[in-house]
């Protein structure tokens, strides 16, 4: 009953944090504007208005929520599946992977889409799952995973993918500006057409994760037992990479690459409602979909003028809680 | 009598539209854009400072709402509304000075055009050419767009002149001296076979050492240069200063002392500004390249 309460008290401190950081996010930009404005515009909507307010404001705000989500989603679903904390999207490598496979796919001019799928996300997704898969083979021995191993090979895809990432870029783009977005990540330019389909794989990830929930707490206890208290461990383990690299992929194709929000979210969620997954996977979703829109807005408002790649700002926040986790493990 | 009046002033409002400025255009960018512009733009964005001074150079000077952070020339420039980077283009800003015609320069990233022109902003955009001649064109092009091409012959008339006057000194050139571009400070940053400025060095009667090399902007090999032995280093920066304390590595720290260039001492500064912005200075930047490489031509002129 203690849990349960904790996890309301958490959901309304959410809750709020969400309403302000979605009233921040709409009245404060470089276009100076009050919460007058705002309601004036949504009484009389004017052209200028509806595009400051609804399609650059809030599809930016939307969008950082849902990356934010998918990522820390992810990041729940890859601690829960290497049982490990150190685990995240960025750190296994998949988010590197990812978007190698994007930029993979603009270099070689595949610009189209199919059923708004578009082959960038499928070549994010595939090459994402390749850096995984590889990740999971190598830091396995005898069915049991050795943490400095998945740390290592996690970090030496990651750097191999991002290198190969940075001579597509350097090999065929004029600028760098390809280079900072696609390794830094932003949402500058974030659409409501993008909203669509990260919003569509997030819902669908979403319900998949919670459907198999309680399979990932009897993961938790090994495989053996699980599979002895009836979970086809299989099959769920391939789901569940899967919907990891789902996410991270089609994260990673809207706003490249954005790191340490998926390590750093669920372990903090874990730490304050426990480590259920059926609470665990909502909780950490939410609160990562609140925390980047918060690092969006500290992105785009704290230098005027100008705008700061978000993962400077999550790197900054998570690289320190990084050194954290791994001196306390030690 | 009256009647005829009527009509006639009728007749007349008719032309209106006509008289104020030109009549229905349509023009196709180098994206392959087309666009229909009805009548002369009165609230423009420039993306980039070539196009910035393309448009003051043309008199648009009252019609400018907006300019990116580099755009520092002409001084008025100065005192327009910043619309953040090239890159980092801060789109709010765009949106809220309204504006009916954004100029967009290659150098934008096409991701960032997509998105100006699905927030329904009209944008036209424009090829960085690969020639120095390629700059008449773009003016030609910004004065049909802006409705100023009056304007826009008579500036391509008087830079093309300046720059017939240089090429024919040049004419009695039978020996292009090596030459080693150098951009961005200390990296050996250098132009391609690509880039304007490779051609703009063609032009000038001096052969590029990284001409042969297929893209535009490359990092070049010390090796290579010293391999090559360039006759002048030109080191192109943002001012004097810059320049002497690269002067100062080149001649002291870079192993490139056996090279004539620098054995020579010929070693010259050009102002980044002049030389990397396709616009009209940029000729300007050619003669002084010009009377760098051909000094004698030039002698016995101001």
């Amino acid at each position: 009953m203690n849990a349960q309460k904790k996890r309301l008290q958490l959901l309304s401190v959410l809750l709020l944090l969400l309403m302000v950081g979605l009233y921040f996010s709409m009245t404060k930009g470089s276009v100076e504007t009050s919460f007058a404005n705002l309601l004036d515009f949504l009484i009389h909507s004017d052209q200028t208005h509806a595009k400051i307010f609804i399609q650059l404001r809030l599809a930016r705000a939307l969008l950082a929520f849902l990356v934010g989500a998918s990522l820390s989603l992810s990041g729940a679903i890859l601690q829960g599946y290497f049982q490990n904390p150190m685990a995240g999207p960025f750190v296994v490598g998949v988010s590197s992977g990812a978007s190698f496979g994007a930029v993979l796919a603009l270099f070689l001019g595949l610009n189209f889409s199919l059923f708004g799928f578009s082959l960038q996300s499928v070549f994010a997704f595939g090459s994402g799952f390749a850096i995984v898969s590889l990740v999971y083979l190598l830091s396995q021995k005898k069915g049991i995973f050795k943490v400095e191993t998945l740390l290592l090979t996690g970090i030496a895809a990651g750097a191999l993918a991002s290198s190969l990432t940075s001579f597509l870029i350097f090999f065929k783009s004029e600028s760098f500006e390809q280079a900072v977005f696609w390794l830094l990540g932003s949402f500058q330019l974030a659409e409501w057409s993008q909203i669509r389909v990260v919003f569509f794989y997030l819902i669908l990830s979403f319900f998949l994760s919670q459907w198999y929930a309680k399979d990932m707490n009897l993961l938790i206890l090994g495989d053996e037992t699980a599979q002895s208290l009836g979970c086809s461990v299989n099959r769920v383990r391939k789901i569940f990479l899967a919907v990891s690299t789902l996410l991270a992929a089609s994260s990673v194709s809207v706003s490249g690459i954005i790191g340490f929000v998926g390590l750093i979210v669920p372990h903090w969620t874990r730490m304050l409602i426990g480590p259920d997954h059926r609470y665990l996977f909502v909780y950490s979703s939410l609160s990562g979909g609140i925390f980047l829109m918060f690092c969006d807005l500290l992105a785009r408002t704290s230098l005027p003028g100008s705008e700061l790649p978000i993962g400077i700002i999550t790197a900054i926040v998570g690289a320190p809680f990084f050194i954290y986790l791994l001196n306390k493990q030690r | 009598m009256r009647q005829y009046t009527i009509i006639a002033l009728f007749l007349t409002f008719l032309q209106l539209p006509a008289m104020a400025g030109g009549q229905e255009r349509t023009l196709t960018d180098d994206l392959g854009h087309v666009h229909i512009l009805k009548h002369p733009p009165q609230r423009i964005v420039s993306l980039a400072p070539n196009i910035t001074e393309i448009l003051f150079a043309l008199g648009l000077e009252e019609k400018i709402v907006g300019v990116t952070r580099y755009c520092n020339y002409p001084q008025q420039a100065q005192k327009k509304e910043r619309i953040g980077g090239m890159v980092d283009l801060d789109l709010e800003k765009v949106i809220s000075l309204q504006p009916d015609l954004v100029i967009a320069f290659r150098g934008n990233p096409l991701r960032l055009i997509r998105r100006l022109k699905n927030l329904q902003l009209s944008v036209f955009v424009l090829e960085q050419g690969t020639t120095l001649e390629s700059v008449f064109s773009l003016i030609e092009r910004i004065g049909l767009v802006t409705h100023r091409e009056k304007a826009a012959a008579s500036l391509v008339d008087g830079l093309n002149k300046d720059y017939k006057r240089v090429l024919n000194r040049l004419s009695s050139v039978k020996y292009a001296p090596k030459v080693y571009i150098n951009i961005h400070g200390k990296g050996l940053w250098t132009c391609g076979r690509d880039s304007f400025l490779n051609d703009l060095v063609h032009k000038a009667k001096g052969f590029n050492i990284a001409g042969e090399t297929p893209r535009a902007w490359i990092a070049y090999n010390l090796e290579e240069i010293i391999h090559q032995d360039p006759e002048y280093i030109i080191v192109i920066t943002k001012s004097q200063k810059d320049f002497t304390e690269i002067k100062e590595w080149f001649t002291q720290e870079a192993p490139l002392g056996s090279t004539q260039a620098i054995r020579e001492k010929n070693i010259y500064y050009l102002d980044e500004d002049l030389i990397t912005r396709p616009g009209p200075r940029i000729f300007r930047a050619f003669e002084q390249l010009s009377r760098i490489l051909h000094p004698a031509l030039f002698r016995n002129l101001r």
